[in-house]
């Protein structure tokens, strides 16, 4: 039976009762974050619930949610059943998330584990996000996959470029998508993608700029440099790029070619363990190492860092020592 | 309803979480494998909160190299890679995992071992090494000698005697 449960005092969806709300929600298209799959492991599919501190918590949303969540009514959606009235809330920028049928239009080789994947944008046949923010990706159910599998991916092209979106997978052992993006993804070929999602993104103003990134953590700062050269910044912009040997590195020609045509960007690729044979003659050590090395103490920067969770909080350790405040340190965990 | 053995030996197989599971090609229920492990472990003196251990500290060692060699003393040398993303337990518990891999060489023995932060927590809280001929099995006997594992003497019990929490 359909009954009528209401987001953010606007919008009426019409859902089946006693379905996980989690995945009613989905099949209606409103997407919130989950990394479990709606077992209750993740904790990320909050939503507020009018009245929700009354209605019993599963064990799950016990470990999860605070005491004072729960005194607010947060629920986790994929413990909580549909039920007829139900009034929940969600962030707004939720609701802009989208579903996306897209083609493959070309895939690159960027290095011996990562692969550019270009999109083209189907139904919806455009996409507005901001340079930094995500897509999640749809690996299909298929003879080595058992369900529908979703994975993040940072958008690497610039927000300017709505109809057609490029990500970088790295290739992970074992990985359900990653492997599927490497070994059997074709050009041609349809998948679908949601998004966009995610609160990293570069922020509109005139501070300085460090980047910090290595790996595919470039996705999100290239999108930045695309669309700072596009916009026409004449903001002052350091680009750290963390790499163990040169084999690591990948898109150097056009990190060189930006340094030519933003006025005043400086790409720094820092090599912790580069072989002999790599002749290397730049920055070499830990990224930390090198900010420390670089950056001048009471910097006005504001910086956007991407990469493992270790990486980010030692980089934010030296940002901090540095003087630059937490409220001027953005991230995105990867985690 | 707390998840039986069976629930969870479903989420195990391959393309579920992972592309390869967690059981490999062992013809052993998910039971019996638990038990001849948890056997293995009493019978080598340890427990797999003590194995748990010892893996737990080289991955913390190795974090501070992020994504370089580390070397750890008294003969380690230890690599820990990370990727986006996390990983949910397979026993269906409230539980996700990042996707770090952890590999360790022992230089005095010439070998090495890699695991996953998830082993960390399967082998900590469930007593579980995954099957014979999957893709991050841990032998029992090889972690100890690799990782050069040793604890006192005991005739208790190694640990969890089932994979359910």
């Amino acid at each position: 039976m359909s009954v009528t449960v209401t987001i953010n005092d606007r919008r009426l969806l019409a859902l089946p009762e006693g379905v996980p709300l989690l995945s009613a929600l989905n099949a209606n298209h409103v997407f919130l974050p989950s990394a479990c799959g709606g077992r209750g492991a993740c904790g990320l599919c909050r939503v507020t619930v009018h009245g929700g501190a009354a209605l019993p918590f599963s064990p799950a949303e016990l470990k999860k949610l605070s005491a004072a969540e729960r005194q607010h009514g947060v629920h986790l959606a994929c413990q909580l059943e549909v039920r007829d009235g139900l009034q929940i809330w969600i962030p707004d920028e939720l609701l802009r998330v989208s579903l996306f049928e897209v083609e493959v239009a070309a895939l690159r080789d960027l290095t011996h584990d990562i692969k550019e994947v270009t999109l083209q944008l189907l139904t919806p046949p455009s996409i507005d996000f901001k340079a930094g923010q995500y897509v999640q990706l749809r690996a299909p159910e298929g003879p080595r996959r058992k369900r529908n599998v979703w994975r993040a991916y940072s958008i690497a092209s610039p927000p300017s470029q709505k109809t057609r979106i490029q990500l970088q997978v790295r290739l992970v052992p074992n990985g359900l998508v990653s492997v599927f993006v490497h070994q059997e993804l074709r050009t041609g070929d349809r998948l679908q993608i949601t998004g966009p999602w995610g609160e990293f993104y570069l922020r509109e103003n005139a501070s300085e700029l460090l980047l910090v990134a290595g790996g595919v953590g470039m996705a999100p700062i290239r999108a930045m440099l695309l669309d700072l050269l596009e916009k026409k910044s004449t903001r002052s912009i350091r680009y750290f790029f963390g790499a163990v040997s040169a084999a690591d590195l990948f898109l150097m020609d056009e990190m060189r070619a930006l340094e030519r045509e933003l006025p005043h960007f400086q790409f720094v690729p820092a090599l912790s363990a580069p072989r002999p044979e790599d002749a290397w003659t730049g920055e070499r050590g830990l990224i930390t190492e090198v900010l420390e090395r670089r950056l001048e103490t009471d910097s006005q920067a504001e910086a956007y860092l991407c990469g493992s969770p270790a990486m980010i909080e030692a980089c934010v350790a030296v940002l901090l020592r540095k003087g630059i405040p937490d409220s001027r340190i953005f991230y995105d965990k990867f985690a | 309803m707390k998840p039986t053995l069976e629930d969870v030996q479903k989420e195990m197989l391959p393309g579920v979480i992972t592309r390869d599971g967690f059981l490999g090609s062992d013809p052993r229920t998910l039971e019996a494998i638990l038990q001849d492990d948890n056997e293995t472990v009493r019978g080598l003196g340890l427990t797999h909160a003590l194995i748990a251990a010892k893996m737990r500290a080289l991955m913390q060692a190795g974090l501070r190299g992020l994504g370089t060699w580390v070397a750890v003393a008294p003969h380690f040398v230890v690599l820990v890679d990370s990727v986006r993303g996390v990983l949910p337990c397979p026993f269906l518990h409230e539980g996700t995992f990042p996707k770090t891999r952890v590999t360790v060489k022992n230089t005095r023995l010439g070998r090495e071992i890699t695991f996953t932060e998830l082993n960390v927590h399967l082998i900590e809280a469930h007593g579980f090494y995954e099957g014979q001929g999957a893709p991050f099995r841990l032998d029992p006997p090889t972690l100890a000698q690799v990782l050069e594992i040793s604890g006192p003497e005991t005739n208790s019990a190694a640990g969890q005697s089932s994979g359910e929490n």
